[in-house]
Parts: structure tokens; C-alpha cells; sequence
């Protein structure tokens, strides 16, 4: 389902350490996957290779059978609108659209999502509202304005905004670190319910370990990194 | 569809500095039209001024001169030309009409012309068109006279009504004789040239409203500063003028200030304006006027060509107005772009997002900059008619005028490929972490 093979990745080529090493990575379809380790080891740059909008400078990623390093740039664009759903750190929505715009642009760059998306409900537009409502935003919120919304509720307009369409891949980048340990756990457990229902995969990187209990599976970069310090 | 929603809403989020760069373009973009369409308008009023004409004659002095003087009304001749030279030069083989003309009286401000009734006939403007009567006839008595449109739209008199000429020019002058009324028999129909602003009498008229009181005047002297003064060369006052029948309404006055000819054939032009150049009794100079017009409009291109650059720079300010907010606001919105990107917009989204936000501005700044120009317009027509005589015209754009829009619009995609071209770069490079 996700397969690292002999992952190197460096911003420029006289760099004398790779920032990411990563000899062997396998994830399972619908696996919950806490990734974790400190600020500085190379979690945001392995997402962005991940998500294919950086490539690696040597070695495979192969995503649902597909080695996305090959692919030409607009593909490797095309397959992350139609497979990938990301929620970031904070400052996840644009605050000039409505909660559900927001939602929706999750799947208007891509044919494949909004199919998928109509399987569950009679306009995409429906399907961010009962997306929304799950995720436990009630109808007013869903019109309020972005900006009006609390940091919590912002990123479970964020994570419905990954999740519609059911993209087989769901990162999030950090998504609870700007919110309070209750409301980590509370989101965490939306995100698995919403993971399971759609056979998502979730790769889930955090710093904070405590959650870690929560998932399946977790992965520590700094291990996984081979033959590189990765504590600065 | 969906990038020029979301640039629309993306605009509309940054409102105030949006609507500040859109409001900068759209009154360079007035600017730029208004002058354009003055430029243009008076350039065509000014070559409609007078045509049909071959030959303006008057005393010896500069062709642009004697061409503001005769047809403009603007300065005044100090020589004129004497009678014999015209009753010579008129009846010169080839010559179809000769119209003879004196100015330098006034009424209210405004130019009184004496002349003859080929005047009616003959006088041309814009495409050779006549003049035509609004209402009434052209002059048939001495003491009649025959309004241009705005003399008459302006001072609000109809047919019927008595208007008292003053001698010569301005409002204020010395000699306002209440004795001479002039009864209104006429008024023309607009033509956007210097006649709706005359006056138009008999030529014999003018030698009777001076002769009646030449006893008021000073002796003639050369004083080139003094209206008044100038006019005394005419006024060794021939008396006879009182027993001519009404019917002359021409007379045998001893100077005119200037007179038209119009020739049986063009080939003639050439001829005559020669021998009249050379005419050995007076110093007289003959134009053509269709040459002269364009010689005076080429000497004020300068400050036309002068007028077009400096709005062009205008122009051109605000459209970098746009790019300095365009690019001050792209640093802001990173984490925008890089949202975008994980939903799978590619780098050409994010490119085509940026040059639609400047393509909106600059497309709504010429749509709120022509609803200006045309306000203006509106405002402004009245005020250039009565002080510069060009008349505008409130018409559709031309496709001149569409072109500039077009340029202006061009003008600003390019400088909008700037930030575009930039935010593709961020969105290349920044990938999905962003630190703001």
C-alpha cells in the first residue's frame, strides 16, 4: 500500500547528510500509523515526499502500486488531489470561504473524489455538511464564518476537508498540537472513526507521544532514519 | 471557473487594499480617456471649423495669425484689408464668391461679424456642410442680425427680440450705444465652430454703428494694444452709408478685416494665392485654410503628444500600485497557496489564481474608470464647449478608445505575470511545510 525503498532525500546535492534515509517502509491499506519524532528530524520533509510535491533524490515511494517518484509532475498533482487527503498543523482553512467551500475544494481538483463523494449524498456540497455533522459541527457552524470558528472546530472543518471523496491516504501533519490534550484525544478518535469508515490509511505524525497508546501501530523516525542523527 | 471564484473571494477577503488598487487604476484609466477623447475631439472641432473654403485673405502678417483672427476669433488683425483690394481680387477670373468679413465689434463678450449674405451660402463647416436656420432667415435689413445657436442659447434670446452691439471687443466696452438695436431676424443651428458664438450683421451694418458717433472717438492712432483704438482706422466716417437704402446691406465700407474666396475650380487656389501674395497695391496674405489648420495643430502636438505621456505614466504608476500589493499580499498568503496545492491544485493553478486576481482589478479599474470617464464627460461638455469651443462627443467608445482599454488590460496581465510567476515558484518550492 505505501512502500519506502532505500529512501534518500537531500535539498541540495552538496548537502553532506541526507535528510531523510529511509532504507524499508511498508504500511497497510486502513492502517492507523502514529509517526512520531523531535522537531528537526525530517517529518515534515518525509510528508512532503509522502504527498508527492518533493521527490527523492534516490530510491522508490510506491503508493497503491504506483511509484509516485516516476510519475511526471502534473501526474504526481493529479494523483495526490485524487488519493491523498492532508490536514495540516494549523491555519488549515482559507478564511474567505464558508466551512463548507472549504470542504468541498477537498475534492474539486479531482473527478475521481467528487465521484466518490456523490456515492454518499446528492451534491458534494450535501456531503460536506454530513462529513461536517459526523465530525461533530452542527448546522450553524457549518455557515459561520471561518474565522469565527475555535482552533478545534477549524481542524474538523480541516479533516473533513481530507476525508471527502475517500481518498485511500490520509496525513495529518500535526493536527492537534494546537489543541488541548481533552480535545487531542477527542479528535484523534473522529479521525480514526471517519479512517475506518472510508478504509482510509492514516499516517498521523505527532511529537506528542502520549497518543501514541491510541494507535495500531507506531513508527519512530529517528529509527527509522538509517545511519543518520537525526536529533538536530 | 472554480480559480475565478476563488480569486474573487480571495479579493473580496483583502478588500480594503483590493478596492484602494482597483480605485488607483480606474481613475488613471479616466484620466487616460479623458484626455484621449478631448485630444481627439478637439482635433476633429478644430479641422471642422471651416471647409469649402479656398482662400482666406487678410492683411499681411503670420498664416496662423490671420487664420485665429478670421476664423477663431482669437486675437485680431491690426490691418485690414481695403475695399478696392477686395472688389479687385473678387472679381478675378475663377472666383465663385467672395465673402467679405469684419470683426472687432462685439456684444456681451461675443464676436460680432459683418459680411454679406454669400455667407449664408457659402460658409462651410466640418464636411462642407452649410449653414442651415434653426429658426427664422438670414439678414435682410441693416439693423438686423442672425444669432450662432449658442448666442443665442447662452444670452436666451429669440426672434423678435433687439440686441444693441457694442464697439469693439469684451464686455466692458467703452462705447455701448443703445441707439442701434438690432432686431433678431435668425438663429443657426449648432455646429460646435466659433460661428455659434458670432454675431452676424450686415457688413454696411458696422459702418453705421460706428459712423453714428465717430464724433466720440479720438483721433486714429497705431495703438496695436487698444481695441478700441484700432478700430479708428475705419472711421473717417464716409456719411454716405445713412442714405444707402436698407437694401445694400453690404455698402462700400473702406477697410474689411479679412474676406473668403471660393473658386470655380481648386486649380485656381494655387494661382490666385500667389498673385495675391504678391499684389502690389496692399500687403495682403492669402491661406489656404485646410494647410494652415493642420500647421497650428502640429505646432500644439507637443503638448498633446506631452498630455498622452503623462497619462500613459499614470497609467503605468498604478498598474505598479497593483503589482506592490499583489506581491506585499503573496507572502501573507503562503499557507493559502499551500493549502491549495494539497488539495491538488498544481503550480499552473496557482499561477492562472494570481494572474486572474490581476486581470479582475485591472478589468473592473477600466470598467469603473470608463463609468468615471463618461461622468466627466458628462459634467465637463458644457464648460468646454463655452471656454475652449471643442465639443465633445458623449458617443459610444471608439475603437481607438477600446484599444487603449485593451492595451490597459494587456498591460496589467503582464505585470500580474510577476506575482503569478512568483506565487508558482512558492508553491514549487514550499511544498506542503510552510512556517509563516
Amino acid at each position: 500500500m505505501i512502500t519506502l525503498e532505500n529512501v534518500l532525500f537531500k535539498w541540495h546535492a552538496k548537502q553532506p547528510e541526507p535528510t531523510i534515509n529511509i532504507p524499508e517502509l511498508d504500511i497497510d491499506q486502513g492502517e492507523h500509523v502514529f509517526l512520531h519524532g523531535p522537531s528537526g528530524c525530517g517529518k515534515s520533509t518525509l510528508l512532503s515526499l509522502l504527498a508527492g510535491v518533493t521527490v527523492p533524490t534516490q530510491g522508490n515511494i510506491v503508493l497503491l502500486g504506483k511509484a509516485i517518484n516516476q510519475l511526471s509532475n502534473s501526474k504526481r498533482d493529479r494523483f495526490r488531489a485524487d488519493h491523498i487527503g492532508y490536514i495540516f498543523q494549523n491555519f488549515n482553512l482559507l478564511p474567505y470561504l464558508s466551512p463548507i467551500e472549504n470542504v468541498t475544494l477537498g475534492c474539486q481538483f479531482s473527478k475521481q473524489r467528487q465521484n466518490n463523494a456523490l456515492k454518499n449524498s446528492a451534491t458534494i456540497a450535501a456531503e460536506a455538511s454530513r462529513l461536517l455533522t459526523a465530525l461533530g459541527l452542527n448546522d450553524a457552524l457549518q455557515h459561520q464564518a471561518v474565522a469565527q470558528l475555535s482552533i478545534g472546530q477549524q481542524q474538523r472543518v480541516a479533516a473533513a476537508r481530507a476525508f471527502i471523496g475517500s481518498p485511500e491516504i490520509i496525513i495529518a501533519d500535526e493536527p492537534t498540537s494546537a489543541l488541548d490534550t481533552q480535545n487531542r484525544q477527542a479528535f484523534v478518535k473522529l479521525l480514526f472513526e471517519q479512517a475506518s469508515a472510508a478504509n482510509s490509511t492514516l499516517i498521523f505524525v505527532s511529537h506528542d507521544e502520549t497518543l501514541q497508546t491510541l494507535f495500531t501501530r507506531s513508527i519512530s523516525l529517528v529509527e527509522l532514519q538509517g545511519g543518520t542523527d537525526a536529533t538536530h | 471557473m472554480l480559480l475565478i471564484k476563488l480569486a474573487t473571494k480571495s479579493l473580496l477577503n483583502r478588500k480594503a487594499s483590493a478596492l484602494l488598487t482597483l480605485f488607483t487604476i480606474a481613475i488613471s484609466v479616466m484620466l487616460l480617456m479623458s484626455i484621449e477623447r478631448v485630444r481627439v475631439d478637439a482635433k476633429s472641432s478644430f479641422s471642422n471649423t471651416i471647409s469649402g473654403t479656398d482662400l482666406i485673405v487678410g492683411a499681411r502678417t503670420g498664416d496662423i495669425q490671420l487664420l485665429l483672427s478670421s476664423v477663431f476669433r482669437i486675437g485680431h488683425a491690426n490691418n485690414g484689408v481695403s475695399w478696392k483690394s477686395y472688389q479687385f481680387i473678387s472679381e478675378q477670373r475663377g472666383v465663385k464668391w467672395a465673402i467679405p468679413m469684419s470683426l472687432g465689434d462685439s456684444h456681451k463678450g461675443l464676436a460680432v461679424l459683418g459680411t454679406n449674405k454669400d455667407y449664408f451660402e457659402h460658409y462651410r463647416v466640418a464636411k462642407k456642410q452649410p449653414l442651415s436656420f434653426l429658426q427664422g432667415h438670414e439678414f435682410n435689413h441693416l439693423f438686423e442680425v442672425v444669432l450662432g445657436a449658442e448666442v443665442a442659447n447662452t444670452l436666451g434670446y429669440q426672434l423678435g427680440d433687439e440686441v444693441v452691439i457694442a464697439h469693439g471687443m469684451g464686455n466692458t466696452s467703452f462705447h455701448n450705444h443703445d441707439d442701434n438695436p438690432f432686431k433678431v431676424v435668425g438663429i443657426l443651428k449648432p455646429t460646435g465652430t466659433p460661428v455659434d458664438k458670432t454675431l452676424h450683421i450686415p457688413l454696411a451694418a458696422i459702418d453705421a454703428i460706428h459712423g453714428s458717433h465717430a464724433h466720440q472717438h479720438e483721433p486714429a492712432q497705431a495703438d496695436a494694444n487698444d481695441h478700441d483704438h484700432d478700430h479708428d482706422h475705419d472711421h473717417d466716417h464716409d456719411h454716405d452709408h445713412d442714405q444707402h437704402d436698407d437694401v445694400d446691406l453690404v455698402g462700400t465700407p473702406k477697410q474689411i478685416t479679412a474676406f473668403l474666396l471660393g473658386f470655380d475650380s481648386p486649380l485656381y487656389t494655387l494661382q490666385v494665392r500667389r498673385n495675391i501674395n504678391q499684389y502690389k497695391d496692399e500687403a495682403l496674405l492669402a491661406i489656404m485654410p485646410g494647410v494652415t489648420l493642420r500647421e497650428l495643430w502640429e505646432m500644439l502636438s507637443i503638448v498633446e503628444k506631452i498630455l498622452l505621456l503623462f497619462s500613459i505614466v499614470v497609467v503605468l504608476i498604478s498598474l505598479l500600485g497593483m503589482l506592490t500589493s499583489l506581491l506585499s499580499s503573496l507572502n501573507q498568503r503562503r499557507r493559502e497557496l499551500a493549502i491549495l496545492r494539497s488539495v491538488g491544485a498544481r503550480p499552473w493553478h496557482i499561477f492562472t489564481l494570481i494572474s486572474v486576481e490581476s486581470l479582475l482589478i485591472t478589468g473592473l479599474g477600466c470598467i469603473v474608470g470608463t463609468a468615471l470617464f463618461y461622468a466627466l464627460m458628462l459634467l465637463g461638455a458644457d464648460y468646454l464647449q463655452s471656454h475652449a469651443g471643442i465639443s465633445l462627443n458623449i458617443a459610444l467608445l471608439s475603437s481607438y478608445e477600446l484599444m487603449l482599454l485593451a492595451a490597459i488590460m494587456v498591460a496589467g496581465f503582464i505585470v500580474g505575470l510577476i506575482p503569478a510567476t512568483r506565487a508558482y515558484f512558492y508553491s514549487l518550492a514550499d511544498g506542503m511545510s510552510i512556517k509563516i
